[in-house]
């Protein structure tokens, strides 16, 4: 039987969906992965054929969900309801699956711990003094505590595949365009997509093949046209000595060494245009989400003054009292890189670096099938910046925003525990080559399956 | 004012941003109504109303208007067009960008040619780009309702290189595009309900000295008030130059109501919209089958409808003005030609008769009972002397109130002509009989007395009697 | 960025930084903006910029209504909940302060 077969009676069984929820409260009470819950009640449900019926699962609160809340992790929109459901939802409503909740991230997707959520803190399920990494912190807490198989997340520069490391779960970030953005409140259009993270491969690909396909309400869809799913070739990024905490780099060399043993050809690869990938990234990431949250103003929904004396006035304040320091700091930047006199400087260039790391990509994939690289630096971090400030976060979004940046797909896999907490590793595929990051993904969860952490239980599952 | 108190010593300079309303049945970019009028927020959507997650879809019949506005402008059309975010706050504009087209609009380089005082003028044509439009705000004392059913209304933008000369070549060029694209079925021109919009540039310099200080004029909602707002524009940049006075760059909006510009006061802050490419939708390469299309959307400009119909059919200036003002009539007039009529016969009937019937039904010419075929039939009726031209206005408005073929309407009231001399004669006498004291008046000389007669007779015969005839027979007799 | 650019940038983004806010903000500003200076390093001669993830060109939305049953895409929503999502809402408008 499948994993995820034994979610179909968590709500219909009414004995189960009691034992279910508290499991649920259980949890919520130490990690704090969830913004909104409410389960459907058994009687409620309609009886449903689909592949994924009657599943719960969490969709990362920037993700539109017809009914539900849609903060986006700010106070700017704290109390706005979705007037209409994302597409990748709505696509896995059609299965019958059913979405029970909304999960924490850092505010409108920016940061790598979920602490820079505005609404509430979310916190490692391996240990509550760590985050669960962002921005999909919320998302990847869920799954890695087993309160849903499956969450929705949204990865930019790596928010779904870095939280998913730090919590011990799958996380992929499929190829740009084959999952509908459409619902998905934009942070930097041309770099994110709609993601998962679960338990276990399988649950995965099925939740991938749910969510894809060309949307007539988004016009950077494609066409999904996969890639043969075979893997002989592992292109295995050449790390510099320092760049890894001693546990990543220790999980690094474990990772190695396993695909050795599952008998792949492993290539030893070097991406030269490497270093420039993140000022790239974050110029081009920050200049789009200057205009993207241009829009929250107070003006038809979200946080506005109780009084203001012009429109100019009320956009004001709603912004300031809405916005975080983080995202203030976000939409300044890119408005920086955006001005005229500096674009040709810094957006321009980046878009060019853009290509240029594509090309370097283009070359590698025609030897290799898929190559492996570290997900993040260090292992969970605890709260706050004493660990990683702000800025160093940033940087050690490398390993992640190269996918985001070329458009090809990532996953996160679980690799090892170190000292107690997981540490993931990452595997990116050419554009459309989702299947290949599944083979190699199952050929090491045979042998190596995703940690639990302590407290989860599947007790109350069939 | 004229225009001339300026341009004698000055040389005027007028550039225009027109934006058209495209007559699509959905917005820009969401499938919303474009429609005026409604109740407030009823066409609208998360889309439209830049909630979080929404992304823009390019509708494809704008595409296409944009594309055969940009070919009719002799455009060199983009073989790769593509969106772009223009970023700036505004409360009506629910994104706070508008997404626009800057580096690669739909087409560049155009001209447009207009007539002006008998003479052809050629305009260039910067560029033609696509947009979308912001929602409307309604000012109640110090609250402003805010109505969203016009955000994202497709608009394209027409930007022309300053080569309008005055506040009337103006004028005439705006009637003129105006024309143009009803012409092209793309907008309904209607200035005064918003569907046309016109911001111009103007400035003055002494002759050959090049542009001088531009200033930009909003708030003419009629091509009356463009020309007014730029002669008054002129007039007091002229003074200005002439007392030793700087003009400064500013925006003027002009007041209808007190026929002067007034400088816009708003916070100086230096706008920077900060343009780049919309990642929400991909370029438009436009493919041969679609440029296909495009010039299939062609059709014969005003301007060459104009000087053809003066050619082919002998008409003057005047005359074609009327005809070719709106495309539909231009056929209709044609068609009624291809009947076989005569060209004055068709103008003086259209510009008077058909024009007062269908200016009491509220009517226009193509949806009026009267076809080419019923028009040509009606003035042929006419030519054969079956029927008077009195009798044909009456059965003009009969085919109007009864919608039926004139013939059918002079048969069956039988209101045919009466040309048979001994019919005529049979009543001239049966009214001379009646009317003794009369004739013998004639007889002696009061001729104007004959007129009477004429009326009895025509009286008598529901005034289908010849007039001709009448009048000849009439004479005989009397002598 | 000095703090002169600073406060250009932030009134574009219609942001009104408070005096912390300045000091903080500017400072994780100056430091990326350091960082992106690396760019520079890099000769991008003869590059174009890539502005879309993936280049597909020529998707356009057929001129229908929302409501129009024959376009089988999601774009269903609840109307009520934008209207309950407004802060001041009278007689179906949006209501903002205007300035006299
Ligand atoms: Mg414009
Ligand atoms: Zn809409």
């Amino acid at each position: 039987m499948k994993d995820i077969d034994g979610w179909k009676s968590v709500l219909t069984d009414q004995d189960r969906a009691k034992k279910y929820r508290e499991y649920v409260t259980g949890w919520e009470k130490k990690i704090g992965s969830l913004l909104e819950w409410k389960l459907p009640e058994a009687g409620k449900i309609k009886s449903s054929e689909g592949i994924l019926a009657s599943v719960p699962f969490a969709v990362k609160d920037n993700i539109a969900v017809e009914g539900f809340k849609l903060t986006c992790g700010s106070k700017i929109l704290e109390y706005v309801k979705a007037p209409y459901t994302a597409t990748g939802v709505a696509n896995l409503q059609k299965t019958g699956a059913l979405v029970m909740g909304k999960a924490n991230l850092d505010e409108f997707g920016m940061g790598s711990s979920t602490d820079n959520s505005a609404l509430q803190k979310t916190n490692n399920p391996y240990d509550t003094s760590r985050v669960a990494g962002g921005s999909s912190g919320g998302s990847a807490a869920a799954v890695a505590a087993g309160i849903v198989p499956f969450a929705l997340g949204t990865d930019t520069g790596g928010s779904v595949r870095q939280p998913a490391g730090f919590c011990g779960v799958y996380g992929l970030k499929p190829t740009y365009g084959v999952v509908s953005r459409y619902g998905l409140t934009a942070y930097a259009s041309s770099l994110e997509v709609c993601g998962v993270c679960a338990r276990t491969v399988d649950t995965t690909r099925t939740v991938f093949h749910a969510i894809r396909g060309m949307d007539g309400m988004d016009q950077t869809t494609i066409d999904y046209d996969p890639v043969s799913p075979e893997v002989k070739t592992v292109g295995v990024l050449k790390v510099e000595e320092g760049s890894l905490s001693e546990e990543v780099a220790a999980s690094y060399r474990v990772s190695k060494d396993r695909l050795n043993k599952l008998g792949y050809a492993v290539k030893e690869i070097e991406i030269p245009a490497m270093e420039y990938v993140v000022p790239a990234y974050y110029t081009i990431a920050t200049a789009e989400a200057s205009a993207n949250l241009a829009r929250f103003n107070g003006m038809r929904y979200g946080l506005s003054p109780i009084f203001a004396e012009s429109p100019d006035d009320l956009m004001r304040y709603s912004r300031n009292m809405g916005f975080g320091e983080e995202v203030k700091t976000r939409i300044l930047l890119g408005t920086f890189v955006l001005r005229s006199g500096f674009q040709d400087q810094y957006y321009v260039r980046a878009q060019k670096i853009r290509t240029l790391i594509r090309q370097e990509l283009d070359e590698i994939f025609t030897d290799c099938d898929v190559i492996m690289l570290p997900v993040f630096p260090t292992a969970p971090f605890h709260h706050g910046q004493s660990e990683l400030t702000s800025f160093q976060q940033k940087q050690a979004d490398v390993y992640t925003c190269l996918a985001n940046m070329t458009g090809s797909p990532g996953l996160a896999v679980p690799s090892t525990l170190e000292k107690g907490l997981p540490v993931g590793v990452q595997f990116m595929a050419p554009p459309c080559g989702e299947e290949r990051l599944f083979t190699v993904a199952e050929a090491l969860e045979k042998e190596f399956p995703a940690p639990r952490p302590a407290g989860y239980s599947e007790e109350w599952r069939a | 004012m004229s225009d001339t108190m300026v341009n004698d010593k000055y040389e005027t300079f007028v550039g225009l941003e027109i934006h058209i309303h495209l007559l699509t049945e959905s917005k820009m970019f969401c499938g919303c109504k474009a429609n005026y009028g409604d109740e407030p927020n009823t066409n609208v959507c998360p889309v439209c109303l830049g909630y979080p997650g929404v992304l823009p879809t390019v509708n494809q019949k704008a595409m296409k208007m944009g594309y055969t506005v940009a070919r009719a402008l002799n455009c060199r059309l983009s073989r790769k067009t593509y969106f772009e975010r223009k970023n700036y706050f505004y409360p009506d504009m629910p994104k706070n960008y508008q997404i626009s087209q800057f580096q690669e609009p739909v087409g560049v380089e155009g001209f447009m040619e207009f007539e002006y005082n008998d003479e052809i003028k050629k305009i260039r044509i910067h560029d033609v780009h696509l947009e979308e439009d912001a929602g409307k705000m309604i000012h109640a004392g110090d609250m402003s309702l805010q109505d969203f059913n016009r955000a994202g209304y497709p608009l394209l933008e027409i930007v022309t290189e300053p080569d309008l000369k005055s506040g009337e070549e103006t004028e005439a060029f705006l009637r003129a595009f105006r024309r143009m694209v009803r012409y092209l079925g793309v907008c309904d021109g209607n200035m005064d309900e918003g569907s046309m919009k016109c911001d111009a540039n103007i400035s003055i310099n002494t002759p050959g000295a090049g542009l001088g200080t531009k200033v930009e004029l909003k708030n003419m909602n009629s091509p009356r008030f463009v020309r007014r707002g730029l002669q008054y524009e002129a007039q007091r940049q002229a003074k200005a130059l002439d007392e030793g006075v700087k003009l400064i760059q500013e925006t003027r909006l002009w007041n209808e109501n007190r026929d002067i510009t007034e400088s816009m006061r708003t916070k100086e802050m230096a706008n920077d919209y900060r343009y780049f490419p919309e990642p929400d939708m991909p370029p438009f390469c436009p493919d041969d089958s679609f440029m296909a299309d495009v010039e299939k959307e062609q059709v014969e400009l005003p301007l060459a409808r104009k000087h053809k119909i003066m050619r082919k059919y002998g008409i003057s200036s005047e005359q074609a003005e009327f005809i070719h003002d709106e495309k539909v009539n231009a056929d209709y007039f044609e068609q009624v030609m291809a009947l076989g009529a005569d060209a004055q016969a068709v103008y003086t009937w259209l510009s008077s008769d058909v024009q007062k019937e269908l200016n009491l039904l509220n009517m226009t010419l193509t949806e009026s009972p009267l076809s080419p075929e019923r028009f040509s039939e009606l003035l042929k009726l006419m030519d054969d002397g079956k029927i008077s031209g009195k009798i044909a206005k009456q059965v003009l408005i009969d085919v109007f109130e009864e919608d039926r073929d004139p013939s059918a309407i002079v048969e069956e009231k039988g209101l045919s002509q009466i040309s048979d001399p001994q019919a005529i004669g049979a009543v001239i006498e049966k009214v001379m009989a009646a009317n003794e004291e009369v004739v013998k008046a004639i007889r002696e000389g009061e001729q104007k007395q004959k007129g009477f007669l004429v009326g009895q007779i025509m009286k008598e015969t529901g005034g289908r009697a010849a007039p001709a005839l009448v009048q000849k027979i009439l004479s005989e007799k009397l002598r | 960025m000095n703090k002169e650019e600073l406060l250009t940038t932030a009134s574009l983004a219609l942001l009104e930084l408070e005096e912390g806010e300045v000091d903080r903000l500017g400072e994780e500003i100056a430091r990326m903006l350091d960082y992106f200076e690396m760019m520079t390093k890099l000769d991008v001669d003869g590059l174009e910029p890539t502005t879309h993830a993936f280049q597909k060109t020529n998707r356009l939305r057929a001129d229908v209504l929302n409501n129009n049953n024959n376009n089988n895409i999601n774009n269903a929503f609840n109307r009520n909940l934008i209207m309950e999502n407004g802060n001041d809402v009278e007689d179906d408008f949006f209501v903002i302060p205007n300035v006299l």
